[in-house]
C-alpha cells in the first residue's frame, strides 16, 4: 500500500497557523489589542478594522489537542458553573479563568479586549457574559434570529438572492446591530472601520468561497476520491479563519490546484474504490484516523465532510452594500446546516452529487433534527448508519467497537 | 361578557379543575364553534389571539404522557417538558388546537417549532398550522424594530387566519380583558403566602393560561374571597423559594410540600414570575414594547438581573431556603445559580438534571436538610 502523503495545502496551512499565532502573541505583548470572536459571528467586521482576532472554536480545538480541556473545565466546575454544557465553546473562557501556567497551549491566548458572539441557544449569552463579569472583557452580543418559513434549495439562492432566501427582516436586524457595534468596537480595539476595506474583504472572501466550490465540485465529479478527508479539513478550515485576506484566497486556490493535479494524474486514495462514504456531523477530533481505517480493509473512502461543502456553498454573498452582504452571510448561517428543511435537503443534494454509497451520521446530544436528516437520506435511497457520541469527547465511544460496527455496515451495503 | 354568579367555593374548585384538565375550557369554547390557539412562550402576545376571536391556551406537558414518539423526532438535548408538549400535539385526543403559536422563548421552543414545521411539510404527522413569533430580547433599538415587524406580521397572520383584519377596538377590548386577568393575578401573588400552599397557588395561576381572560379574572377574584383569612391547608412548612425551570403542573410543588416544604414564592413564568405590568393602550407598538421589555423570558434576562429577581423574591416571600430546580437539558439556570446563591442571603440548593414533573427530594434533603425531620424532631 502506498504511504500516506499529506496534502501540501494541509501542511502549509498548519505551518502558517503556527506562525500567524506566534506573530499575534508577539503583537499582543507589545500592546496591540486582540479580539475573540465566536465562529458564527461576523469576524469580517474586525478584519475591516484591521484588528487581529482569534476564533473561539479554533482556539478550543488547540486546547483539546493539547489535552488541557480537563484542567481548564475544572475551573468552571470550581466556580459552580456548568462544565458539561457547550463545553467546547467554553474552553477558551475556562482557560482565561484558570491560573495561567507555563504549559498553556501555544503559549496561551492573549487576553482579548473584546468578545463578540451571537446569542445562539440558551447558553452562549451566559457563557460570553462571564468574560465581562469575571474578567472585565467587554462582551458584544448579537441576536440569533429565526425564520418562520424558508424556501428550499438555499444553496442556489444564497450567493445572489440571499435577500429572498433569508428575508429582509433578519438581514436588516444584523446589519443594524453591526452598524451600532462599530463605534464600540473602534473604541475597544483602537481600530478604524473602513467601508471600502470591508468591500475588499467581502470580495476576497467570496473569491475564496469560489475556489472552495471548484474544489468541492471537482471532488464530487472525480472518478475516484484523490484526497483524504482528514487532510481536506485543515486545508479548508485554517484559511477559513483568515477569511478576507490575500493569503486565504491563495491557500484556497492552492488546495484547488493540488487536488486538480491529483485528479489529472488519475490518483485515488484507494486503488480500487468500492464504497464512497459521507460523514455527517462534526469531525471525530479524537480519532481522525477513523476516516482512513476502512480503505485497505474495505476499499471504502470518506469522500465528504461538511467542512469543505459549507465552505463551498454557505459563505459567498454578493451585493453592493458590503455590511448587508456580511449580515446575510451570518444571520442564517446555522440554519444552513442545522435547520430543516434547509439542512436536510442540502445533505441529500450533496450525497447525490458525490455519488455516495452510504452515510455515517454522527448524532451527538446537541444534534438538531437528526431524525429528519436520516429519514430524508433513506427516502432518497442512501443507506445511513447513526453513531451516537460526542465528537470532541473520546470517552463516549469505544473506538474498537465503533470500527467493527461501521465495518459490518459497510459490508452490508448492497 | 355576563358571567353567572359563582359561589366562592365553586370558583376555587373550578380553578383546580382547569389545572387538572386544561382542555376543558377549550372544549367548551370550541363547542360554540370558536377557534382555539395553543401557544408556547411566556412572551406570547395573547391579546392578538383574543382579538381574533380565539381562545389562547398555553400548552403544557402532562406527567405520564407517552412521549416516546415525540422523543424520536425531537431528539437530543431538549427540555423534556417541551418534548412532552410535542407528544400532546401528536396525540391531542379531543382538544386539538386549531393553530399553534410558538415564540423564540428558548432554544427548546425554537426546536419544537422547527420539528412541527418539518413534520407538517413532510406529511409525516397530521398537525394544525404552526406559526413562529421570533421575538428577541437584547436591549437594542435594532431588536425593538425587528420585534415590531414580527408582531405586525403576526397580527396580519391572525387576521388572515380568521378572514378579517384585527380592528383597533378588538385589540383594545382584548387588552382590557387580559389586563383584568393580570390585576386578579397580582392579587394572588400578594396573598399567596398567607392563605395558599405553593401548589394551590400554582394551580390557580395555571388555570389563567387556559381560560378566557375575563372569566378567569372573575373566577380568581371570587376564589380569593373563599380563602380570605384562612390559613393554608398545610399550615406548617419550611418556607422555600423556587427558581429555575418552568413548572407547568403542580406535581413538583405537591412533592415538595408533602415533604414539609412550603413554596412561598417562585420566579418562573407559570408562577409569580409570570407577573406582567398592565399593558398600556397604544396598539401594536405598545404591545410590542410590552412583550419585548416588560415580559422577559429567562433567556432574555442576564445573570445579574436573575440574581436581583431572586434576591427580591426571597425577601418579599420571607423564604428561608432558595432552590434552583433545573431540568435535564434546561441548563440555562445552571449558569445563573452561582450569582443567585451569592445574592439571596439564605441557604441555596441546586437540583440539576431533573426529570419532567419530578424532583429528587433525597438529594435536596442531603444538600439542605429535610424539613420533615426538623419539624418532628
Ligand atoms: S493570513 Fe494574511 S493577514 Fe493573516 S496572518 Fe497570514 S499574512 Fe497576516
Ligand atoms: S479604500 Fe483605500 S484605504 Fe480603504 S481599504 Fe481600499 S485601498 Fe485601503
Amino acid at each position: 500500500m502506498s504511504e500516506r502523503r499529506r496534502l501540501n495545502a494541509a501542511r502549509d496551512a498548519l505551518r502558517h497557523q503556527k506562525e500567524w499565532f506566534a506573530g499575534l502573541r508577539a503583537d499582543a505583548e507589545r500592546g496591540r489589542r486582540v479580539a475573540l470572536v465566536n465562529a458564527d459571528a461576523p469576524q469580517e467586521i474586525l478584519r475591516a478594522m484591521d484588528v487581529p482576532y482569534v476564533v473561539n472554536q479554533w482556539w478550543a480545538s488547540i486546547i483539546s489537542a493539547k489535552r488541557m480541556s480537563g484542567r481548564y473545565l475544572a475551573e468552571l466546575r470550581s466556580r459552580g458553573l456548568p462544565d458539561d454544557v457547550e463545553q467546547y465553546s467554553a474552553l477558551p473562557l475556562a482557560e482565561a479563568l484558570a491560573p495561567s501556567g507555563d504549559d498553556a497551549p501555544w503559549g496561551g491566548l492573549p487576553r482579548p479586549s473584546v468578545v463578540l458572539a451571537e446569542c445562539t441557544g440558551d447558553s452562549m449569552r451566559r457563557m460570553f457574559a462571564l468574560w465581562e463579569s469575571e474578567l472585565g472583557v467587554p462582551f458584544l452580543p448579537l441576536e440569533s434570529s429565526a425564520a418562520e418559513s424558508v424556501p428550499e434549495r438555499w444553496w442556489e439562492l444564497m450567493r445572489h438572492d440571499w435577500e429572498m432566501a433569508i428575508g429582509s427582516a433578519r438581514v436588516d436586524l444584523l446589519r443594524e446591530e453591526l452598524e451600532a457595534a462599530v463605534p464600540r468596537l473602534e473604541e475597544l480595539t483602537g481600530g478604524t472601520f473602513d467601508r471600502h476595506r470591508l468591500a475588499r474583504v467581502m470580495d476576497l472572501s467570496n473569491e475564496q468561497a469560489e475556489w472552495n466550490r471548484r474544489t468541492r465540485d471537482l471532488l464530487a465529479r472525480a472518478p475516484g476520491c484523490p484526497v483524504a478527508v482528514n487532510d481536506v479539513i485543515p486545508a479548508v478550515m485554517i484559511p477559513q479563519w483568515h477569511r478576507g485576506t490575500e493569503w486565504a484566497v491563495q491557500a484556497a486556490r492552492s488546495l484547488y490546484e493540488e487536488v486538480r493535479g491529483e485528479v489529472d494524474a488519475g490518483r485515488s486514495v484507494v486503488p480500487v474504490e468500492r464504497r464512497r462514504l459521507m460523514w455527517i456531523g462534526r469531525g471525530l477530533w479524537f480519532d481522525m484516523d477513523f476516516y482512513r481505517s476502512f480503505e485497505e480493509s474495505h476499499g471504502a473512502v470518506f469522500v465528504w465532510s461538511m467542512y469543505l461543502a459549507l465552505a463551498a456553498d454557505a459563505y459567498a454573498r454578493y451585493g453592493d452594500d458590503p455590511l448587508r452582504a456580511l449580515a446575510a452571510r451570518f444571520c442564517a448561517f446555522r440554519d444552513q446546516m442545522y435547520t430543516p428543511p434547509w439542512s436536510v435537503e442540502w445533505y441529500v443534494k450533496e450525497a447525490r452529487t458525490h455519488r455516495v454509497d452510504g452515510v455515517v451520521h454522527l448524532v451527538s446530544s446537541d444534534s438538531r433534527s437528526s431524525w429528519f436528516t436520516t429519514r430524508a437520506l433513506e427516502a432518497a435511497g442512501v443507506p445511513v448508519i447513526e453513531i451516537r457520541a460526542d465528537n470532541a469527547d473520546g470517552r463516549s465511544l469505544d473506538p474498537g467497537e465503533l470500527h467493527r460496527r461501521v465495518g459490518r455496515w459497510i459490508e452490508s451495503l448492497g | 361578557m355576563t358571567v353567572p354568579q359563582l359561589e366562592t367555593r365553586d370558583a376555587a374548585r373550578l380553578l383546580d379543575a382547569v389545572h387538572d384538565d386544561r382542555g376543558a375550557p377549550a372544549r367548551e369554547w370550541a363547542a360554540a364553534g370558536r377557534p382555539v390557539v395553543g401557544y408556547v412562550g411566556a412572551d406570547t402576545p395573547v391579546e392578538l389571539v383574543t382579538a381574533a376571536g380565539a381562545l389562547p391556551v398555553r400548552l403544557a406537558g402532562r406527567p405520564g404522557r407517552d412521549a416516546s414518539r415525540a422523543r424520536t423526532y425531537l431528539e437530543g438535548a431538549v427540555d423534556p417538558q417541551v418534548v412532552n408538549i410535542l407528544a400532546g400535539l401528536l396525540d391531542p385526543g379531543e382538544t386539538s388546537p386549531d393553530l399553534v403559536l410558538i415564540t423564540h422563548e428558548s432554544d427548546a421552543s425554537l426546536q419544537l417549532f422547527l420539528t412541527l414545521r418539518e413534520l407538517r411539510r413532510t406529511g409525516v404527522e397530521a398537525l394544525p398550522p404552526v406559526h413562529l413569533l421570533d421575538l428577541l430580547h437584547l436591549p437594542s433599538k435594532a431588536t425593538a424594530r425587528y420585534n415590531l415587524g414580527r408582531v405586525r406580521r403576526l397580527a396580519d397572520q391572525m387576521g388572515a387566519w380568521r378572514g378579517r383584519a384585527i380592528a383597533a377596538d378588538e385589540l383594545e377590548e382584548a387588552v382590557e380583558a387580559h389586563n383584568r386577568a393580570r390585576a386578579a393575578r397580582a392579587e394572588l401573588t400578594r396573598r399567596r403566602a398567607t392563605c395558599l400552599t405553593g401548589a394551590e397557588c400554582l394551580r390557580w395561576y395555571a388555570a389563567g393560561t387556559a381560560m378566557p381572560p375575563g372569566r378567569y379574572a372573575d373566577t380568581l377574584t371570587e376564589a380569593l374571597r373563599s380563602v380570605t383569612g384562612t390559613p393554608p391547608a398545610t399550615p406548617r412548612g419550611r418556607r422555600l423559594f423556587v427558581s429555575g425551570s418552568e413548572q407547568d403542573t403542580a406535581d413538583v410543588y405537591d412533592a415538595l410540600e408533602s415533604r414539609g416544604w412550603l413554596v412561598v414564592g417562585d420566579d418562573h413564568s407559570w408562577g409569580d414570575g409570570g407577573h406582567q405590568p398592565l399593558l398600556a393602550a397604544g396598539g401594536i407598538e405598545a404591545l410590542t414594547e410590552h412583550y419585548t421589555r416588560a415580559v422577559l423570558p429567562v433567556t432574555g434576562r442576564d445573570a445579574r438581573r436573575r440574581a436581583a429577581i431572586a434576591a427580591a423574591g426571597v425577601l418579599r416571600s420571607g423564604a428561608e431556603v432558595f432552590l434552583c430546580y433545573s431540568r435535564r437539558y434546561d441548563d440555562v439556570h445552571r449558569w445563573d445559580f452561582p450569582g443567585q446563591r451569592a445574592a439571596v442571603g439564605v441557604p441555596a440548593a441546586l437540583l440539576r438534571d431533573q426529570p419532567y414533573a419530578r424532583a429528587d427530594l433525597a438529594e435536596l434533603a442531603a444538600g439542605i436538610g429535610d424539613p420533615q425531620k426538623q419539624v418532628t424532631s
